[in-house]
C-alpha cells in the first residue's frame, strides 16, 4: 500500500452509475472523479435527485458502479462481492442516516451495539454505555426507539456509527428530520466525535450551513461533479 | 455472538406480538390434526377391538367338519391363543318337557375376545365374564328355563348326558346379533360332547377354531394355513363396519377429518400470509444489519434459529393443548360407548408434529429467502425489495403443501382431491369476480365524499391485494358454510335412521294362528308396531350351479355387512314380501313380477362381493329340500337403520312351501311392559328382543357427534378468524397512511369509520355468496361421492353465505382497523415514519 493511498482514505476514479428503465439507460452519475484525504470531513451537496446519495451508495459499497473504481482505505470495492464488502463495512465503515434506522425491537444500548456484535465483539457492552452517555443518553439506555423522540434517536444513530471506532463515517442528510434546535445539537455531536476520533467523514445534506462545516465541499448536478470547494472550517483553521 | 442476538431479537419481536399470528396458526393446525387424528384412531382402534368380540376373537376358521389336530397345534407354535367350538342341535329333557335347543360346545378358553353375560339366577344382576361352562354344567338362555321349567341348580338331560344348571346365559359376544334360535341357547363345556351321543354319523354339526394374536402372528400362520385350506373351510376375519353404530361412526370419522382439513388449509393460508406479513417487516433490520457489516450467513443463521424456535415453541402449544382436547373428548366418548377407548399410538403425535414442522418451513421459505435477499442499499432507497402481491413461488409452495398435507392427513385422494379442487375452483372463480366488482364500481360515479365512494375506492385501489383477501375470506367462509351444512344433513340423516318412535323391541317366533291375537293385542294396546314379515332359516348354497362355499372361503378378511356374523355359507334370515321396504332401493332390475316362478331381491353389498347379477339363478337349502329362485332385482340396503333388513327377500310364490314363523318390531313404552309380559305368558314360544339400549346408544351418540362436530367447527372458525387478523394486519401500514390523508384533508371520523366498515362489509358480502355457490356445488359432490348419501342443494346458504360472510369479516376487520383509528394524527405520522 503506498504512502499516498494511506493519506486518501477514499478513491473515486470515474465513477458511472447507469440505470436501465422502459425508455432506456438511464445515467444516474457520470465520470466523477475526487479524493477525500484520511481525517477529512466532506460535504456532498447538491438539489433533490441530483445523485448524491448514488453516490454515497457507491462509496459505501450499498451499491455497485456500472463503470469506474472506489477504494476505500487503499481497497477497491469493485473487486469484492457482496458479503466482502459487507465485511469491510464491519470493519471500516460506520453510518448516519436521515430516517435514523433503528431496529425497533431493540433497545438504544442493544441498537448501538449491533455493528460491533454483528462483527462478534464481546467487548461492545461497555463501549456502547460509554458512547451513550458521551451524546447524553445515558438514562435511555434500556428504552426502544418508540419511546424515544426524534433528536433522541439520532443521538442513538450517532453512537451506533461510532462504536467500532471506524476509520470512515457515512452522514445521509443526518438532521433533516429533525428541528432546528435537535439538529444543531445533532450536527455538533457528528463533529465532535468525528474529531475526536480521527474519522473521515463524508456527509450528503443540502444543508449549505451544515455543508460549510466541512473541510471540504463537492457539488452534484445532475449527475455530474461540479465543483470541489474548501468549507468554512478549513478557512477557520 | 449470533446466536445471542439472535435470541434477543426473537424474545423481543415476540413479545411485540410480531410472531403472534405465526405461533398461533402453526399451534391450531398442529392441536386440529393432533386431537382429530388421536380420537378417530382411538374410535377406530376400539371399533376393531369391539368387531372382535362380535367374533369373540380376531380371526376364526369355519367348517362344517371337524378340523384336522396340526391346524391346532400348529396355531398354537406360531404363538396364537386358540379355542375351539362345535355348534349342533339337540334335544333337551326336563319336567316332562322336550325342547330342541342349539348347543355351542367351547373350550375353557373360550371366548378369545369378548365376554360373556350371565346371571347366577333368573331375578339376579347382569355380570360379565370371559369363561366357559366347566364340565357337568350347562349355561341355559333365559327362554328355556320357562319352557323346561328349570331352576338354577335343577338337572336338564342333554341327549344320552346329565348336567347340572349352573347359570343364566344372558349374551353371548359371537351370538347372532339376530336369530331364531336367539332364546333356545345352549353353552356346555367342550369335553362334554361326547357324554351327549348327540353327535352322530350324519348330524348336522358346526365347527369353529378362534384365533386371537398380534396381526404379524396372525399373518404369518395363514400363510402357513392358506395352502391346505378346503373348499370347505372359511376363514374369517373382521371388519370394523359391523354395526349401525359402526357404520355411523365410520361415517362421523370421515366427517371428522374433513372437518380437520378445513382447520388446517385456514391456519395454512393466515401462516403463509402471517409468515411474509413478518418478513416483510424484517426487512429494514436486515438491511441494516447488511449495512451494518452482518454478513449473508449471520443473517440466515438469525432468522432460521427464529423460524426453529416459533416452531418449536408452537408446535409444543398445539401437541399440549390437543393432547387436553382429545382426552376431554375421549372421556365424553367414553360415556356413551361404554368402553375404555385404547391408547392412539404414535401415529398422531408424528402427523401433528410433521405438519407443524412442514407448515412453518414451506409457508416461510419463500418470505424467508426474500428477506435474505433485501440489499443493504434499501437502508438509502426505502422501498427498494418491497414487493406488491404474494410472489408466484410462494403461492406455488403454498399450494402444494397445503395439498400435501391434506392427502397426508385424510389418506384419501379422493376426498382431498375433490376439495382441492373446489377450492381452486373457488379461488378462480373470486378473482375474476373481484376484478370485475372492481372495474365496475369505477363506473358507479358515486359523488366523491360518501362512505361508500370512499369504501369503493378503497376496494378499487388495492384491487391486486383485495383480491387476495376476498379469496381468502371466502374460503374461510366456504369452509364454515361446509361444515354448518354438513352437521345439518348429516344429523338429519341420522335421527331419519334413529326418529323418536323407532321400534325398541323385536318379537320373533311368532306362529302364524298367534299374529291374529297379537296385532289385536298391540292395537287396542296403542302400541304402534310394523308389519308381520315371515321367517325361515335357509342356506345359499350355489350360484347358477356353481357350489357357494368354494368361491367365499378364501378371502382373507373381505366380509361385509351382510354377512359379518355368518358368511354366505351360514343359514340366513330369508322372507317373502309383496312391498319393497322403506329404506330399500332397487338399484338394477325390476321388483317382482306377477309371474309363477321363483324370484329373489339380493342385497347390493354380498351381490358385489360375491359376483351375483340380475338374472342369475341361486340354490338354496331349506329344511333339507333345494328350491332354485331367479335374480330379479338387487336393492341398496340401508344397514344403518334400526329396522329390519334381509339379505334375500323372496316374491310371494314361496309362500306355503315351508313352515315359517313371523316377527314384528314395535315401539314399547314403559307403561306397556306389563301388557306385554301378560301377553308373553300366554303365548310362551313367542320371544322378545329389547334393543332399548342399543336404540339409547345410537341417539346419545348422534348428540355427542353434534358436539364434536361444533367443537371442530370452532377451530375453523378460530383458523378463518386468525385468517382475517393476519389479512387485516398486513395490510394496517397502508390504511394507517390512508387516515393520515384523509384526516389531514379534513376528513371526520365518522365518515372513515363508516368507509371502512362498508368496505369490510362488501368484501364479507361478496366472498360469502361465492363461498355459498362454491361450497354448496362442492357439497354435492362430497355428499355423492364420500357419504354415499343422496347429494341435495340448501338454498338457505345463498342467504346464510353472505350474511355471514358480511358480518364476521366486517367486525373483525371493523375492530382491527377501529384501534388505529382511535389513535391521533400525530402519532399515526410518528408511527409511520
Amino acid at each position: 500500500m503506498s504512502v499516498l493511498s494511506q493519506l486518501n482514505m477514499i478513491q473515486v476514479k470515474g465513477l458511472t452509475k447507469q440505470v436501465s428503465t422502459v425508455e432506456g439507460n438511464l445515467t444516474i452519475l457520470s465520470d466523477i472523479d475526487f479524493t477525500v484525504k484520511s481525517g477529512e470531513s466532506v460535504a456532498i451537496v447538491g438539489a433533490s435527485g441530483s445523485g448524491k446519495s448514488t453516490l454515497l451508495s457507491l462509496l459505501a459499497g450499498l451499491d455497485i458502479a456500472s463503470k469506474g473504481e472506489v477504494h476505500l482505505d487503499g481497497e477497491s470495492l469493485q473487486k469484492m462481492d457482496e458479503e466482502a464488502r459487507a465485511q469491510l463495512r464491519a470493519e471500516k465503515v460506520g453510518f448516519v442516516f436521515q430516517s435514523f434506522m433503528l431496529v425497533q425491537s431493540l433497545t438504544a444500548l442493544e441498537n448501538v451495539m449491533l455493528p460491533a456484535e454483528l462483527a462478534g465483539d464481546k467487548g461492545a457492552k461497555n463501549q456502547a454505555t460509554e458512547l451513550l452517555e458521551k451524546v447524553g443518553l445515558s438514562h435511555r439506555l434500556t428504552h426502544y426507539p418508540s419511546q424515544l423522540s426524534g433528536g433522541e434517536q439520532q443521538r442513538v444513530a450517532i453512537a451506533r456509527a461510532f462504536v467500532g471506532k471506524p476509520k470512515i463515517l457515512f452522514a445521509d442528510e443526518p438532521s433533516a428530520n429533525l428541528d432546528s434546535k435537535n439538529g444543531h445539537l445533532i450536527e455538533r455531536l457528528l463533529f465532535d466525535l468525528n474529531k475526536e476520533n480521527g474519522t473521515t467523514l463524508v456527509l450528503v445534506t443540502h444543508d449549505e450551513q451544515l455543508a460549510q462545516q466541512c473541510d471540504r465541499i463537492i457539488h452534484i448536478e445532475a449527475g455530474k461533479l461540479e465543483v470541489i470547494k474548501q468549507g468554512a472550517a478549513v478557512n477557520v483553521v | 455472538m449470533w446466536f445471542k442476538l439472535a435470541l434477543t431479537l426473537f424474545s423481543r419481536e415476540f413479545r411485540r406480538g410480531e410472531l403472534t399470528i405465526i405461533l398461533a396458526a402453526i399451534a391450531l393446525a398442529v392441536l386440529t390434526v393432533f386431537s382429530l387424528s388421536s380420537i378417530t384412531e382411538r374410535i377406530r382402534l376400539n371399533l376393531e377391538q369391539k368387531s372382535a368380540d362380535f367374533i369373540a376373537a380376531d380371526r376364526r376358521l369355519s367348517s362344517n367338519h371337524d378340523f384336522d389336530d396340526r391346524v391346532l397345534t400348529t396355531a398354537r407354535e406360531f404363538g396364537l391363543n386358540t379355542a375351539k367350538q362345535v355348534y349342533f342341535d339337540s334335544m333337551l329333557f326336563a319336567n316332562d318337557e322336550l325342547i330342541l335347543g342349539a348347543l355351542k360346545a367351547v373350550t375353557e378358553t373360550y371366548p378369545l375376545r369378548g365376554k360373556l353375560t350371565l346371571r347366577d339366577s333368573l331375578n339376579g344382576e347382569n355380570y360379565q365374564v370371559q369363561a366357559a361352562p366347566k364340565k357337568g354344567n350347562v349355561w341355559l338362555s333365559e327362554g328355556l328355563f320357562y319352557s323346561l321349567g328349570l331352576n338354577i341348580g335343577d338337572v336338564v338331560e342333554i341327549g344320552a348326558g346329565q348336567f347340572t344348571v349352573s347359570k343364566v346365559l344372558i349374551s353371548e359376544p359371537d351370538a347372532p346379533f339376530f336369530s331364531l334360535a336367539g332364546n333356545k341357547r345352549v353353552l356346555i363345556n367342550y369335553d362334554d360332547i361326547a357324554v351327549t351321543k348327540a353327535i352322530q354319523p350324519g348330524s348336522r354339526v358346526f365347527y369353529r377354531l378362534l384365533f386371537s394374536g398380534s396381526e404379524q402372528q396372525l399373518g404369518e400362520y395363514y400363510t402357513w394355513l392358506k395352502p391346505q385350506l378346503k373348499s370347505n373351510q372359511s376363514w374369517q376375519g373382521i371388519k370394523d363396519r359391523q354395526s349401525p353404530l359402526g357404520e355411523n361412526l365410520a361415517r362421523s370419522e370421515s366427517f371428522l377429518l374433513l372437518a380437520g382439513l378445513f382447520g388446517i388449509m385456514l391456519a395454512a393460508v393466515a401462516m403463509a400470509v402471517s409468515a411474509k406479513r413478518y418478513c416483510e417487516r424484517q426487512y429494514d433490520p436486515v438491511a441494516m444489519m447488511k449495512t451494518l457489516g452482518g454478513s449473508r450467513k449471520t443473517i440466515r443463521r438469525i432468522y432460521l434459529l427464529h423460524l426453529s424456535l416459533v416452531t418449536f415453541f408452537s408446535v409444543v402449544v398445539g401437541l399440549a393443548i390437543g393432547y387436553g382436547l382429545q382426552s376431554v373428548g375421549a372421556a365424553y366418548l367414553i360415556n356413551f360407548m361404554d368402553t375404555a377407548l385404547p391408547e392412539a399410538g404414535f401415529r398422531p403425535w408424528l402427523l401433528s408434529i410433521a405438519v407443524g414442522v412442514v407448515c412453518a418451513m414451506m409457508f416461510s421459505l419463500k418470505p424467508l429467502l426474500d428477506l435474505f435477499d433485501i440489499p443493504p442499499l434499501r437502508v438509502l432507497r426505502r422501498n427498494l425489495g418491497d414487493t406488491i402481491a404474494i410472489s408466484r413461488i410462494h403461492m406455488a409452495l403454498s399450494v402444494l403443501t397445503i395439498f400435501g398435507l391434506m392427502w397426508l392427513f385424510s389418506r384419501d385422494i379422493k376426498i382431498t382431491a375433490i376439495l382441492f379442487g373446489a377450492t381452486l375452483l373457488l379461488m378462480a372463480v373470486l378473482y375474476v369476480i373481484s376484478r370485475l366488482l372492481f372495474s365496475a364500481g369505477r363506473k358507479l360515479g358515486l359523488s366523491p365524499g360518501s362512505s361508500w365512494s370512499l369504501a369503493i375506492a378503497t376496494l378499487q385501489k388495492r384491487a391486486n391485494a383485495n383480491a387476495v383477501q376476498l379469496i381468502s375470506f371466502a374460503l374461510a367462509i366456504k369452509l364454515m358454510l361446509f361444515l354448518v351444512v354438513l352437521k345439518n344433513d348429516m344429523i338429519s340423516d341420522w335421527q331419519m335412521q334413529v326418529p323418536e318412535d323407532a321400534p325398541n323391541a323385536f318379537f320373533i317366533n311368532i306362529m302364524e294362528q298367534e299374529i291374529q291375537p297379537m296385532q289385536s293385542k298391540l292395537d287396542e294396546s296403542g302400541i304402534k308396531h310394523e308389519h308381520f314379515y315371515p321367517v325361515f332359516l335357509g342356506r345359499v348354497n350355489a350360484l347358477n350351479g356353481e357350489e357357494f362355499a368354494r368361491r367365499v372361503s378364501l378371502q382373507e378378511g373381505e366380509e361385509k355387512d351382510e354377512d359379518a356374523r355368518e358368511g354366505v355359507g351360514r343359514e340366513l334370515n330369508l322372507t317373502w314380501l309383496d312391498e319393497l321396504p322403506a329404506g330399500n332401493e332397487v338399484v338394477d332390475g325390476e321388483w317382482f313380477d306377477d309371474s309363477d316362478a321363483l324370484q329373489v331381491s339380493v342385497a347390493q353389498g354380498l351381490a358385489e362381493r360375491v359376483g351375483i347379477k340380475v338374472g342369475d339363478t341361486l340354490s338354496f337349502l331349506i329344511n333339507s329340500q333345494t328350491i332354485e329362485a331367479k335374480v330379479t332385482s338387487l336393492r341398496s340396503v340401508n344397514w344403518g337403520s334400526l329396522k329390519p333388513n334381509f339379505v334375500m327377500i323372496f316374491n310371494d310364490k314361496i309362500a306355503g312351501q315351508f313352515p315359517v314363523t313371523y316377527f314384528t318390531a314395535a315401539k314399547l313404552e314403559i307403561a306397556d311392559t306389563k301388557v306385554i309380559s301378560q301377553f308373553l305368558k300366554a303365548y310362551p314360544t313367542i320371544s322378545m328382543i329389547d334393543i332399548q339400549s342399543q336404540l339409547k346408544q345410537a341417539q346419545s351418540m348422534i348428540s355427542q357427534v353434534s358436539l364434536a362436530i361444533s367443537f371442530v367447527l370452532s377451530i375453523v372458525l378460530i383458523s378463518g378468524s386468525l385468517v382475517l387478523i393476519s389479512q387485516v394486519q398486513a395490510s394496517l401500514a397502508e390504511r394507517m397512511q390512508e387516515i393520515v390523508i384523509l384526516r389531514t384533508l379534513g376528513a371526520k371520523g365518522r365518515l372513515i369509520k363508516l368507509a371502512t366498515l362498508y368496505e369490510f362489509l362488501l368484501l364479507g358480502g361478496l366472498a360469502g355468496l361465492v363461498a355459498a355457490v362454491v361450497s354448496d356445488i362442492a357439497l354435492f359432490v362430497i355428499q355423492v361421492q364420500t357419504f354415499d348419501v343422496d347429494g341435495r342443494l340448501h338454498p338457505y346458504i345463498w342467504l346464510l353465505g353472505p350474511a355471514t360472510g358480511a358480518t364476521f369479516v366486517a367486525v373483525i376487520g371493523y375492530f382491527m382497523v377501529a384501534n388505529t383509528m382511535k389513535q391521533n394524527t400525530q402519532g399515526l405520522l410518528r408511527k409511520l415514519a
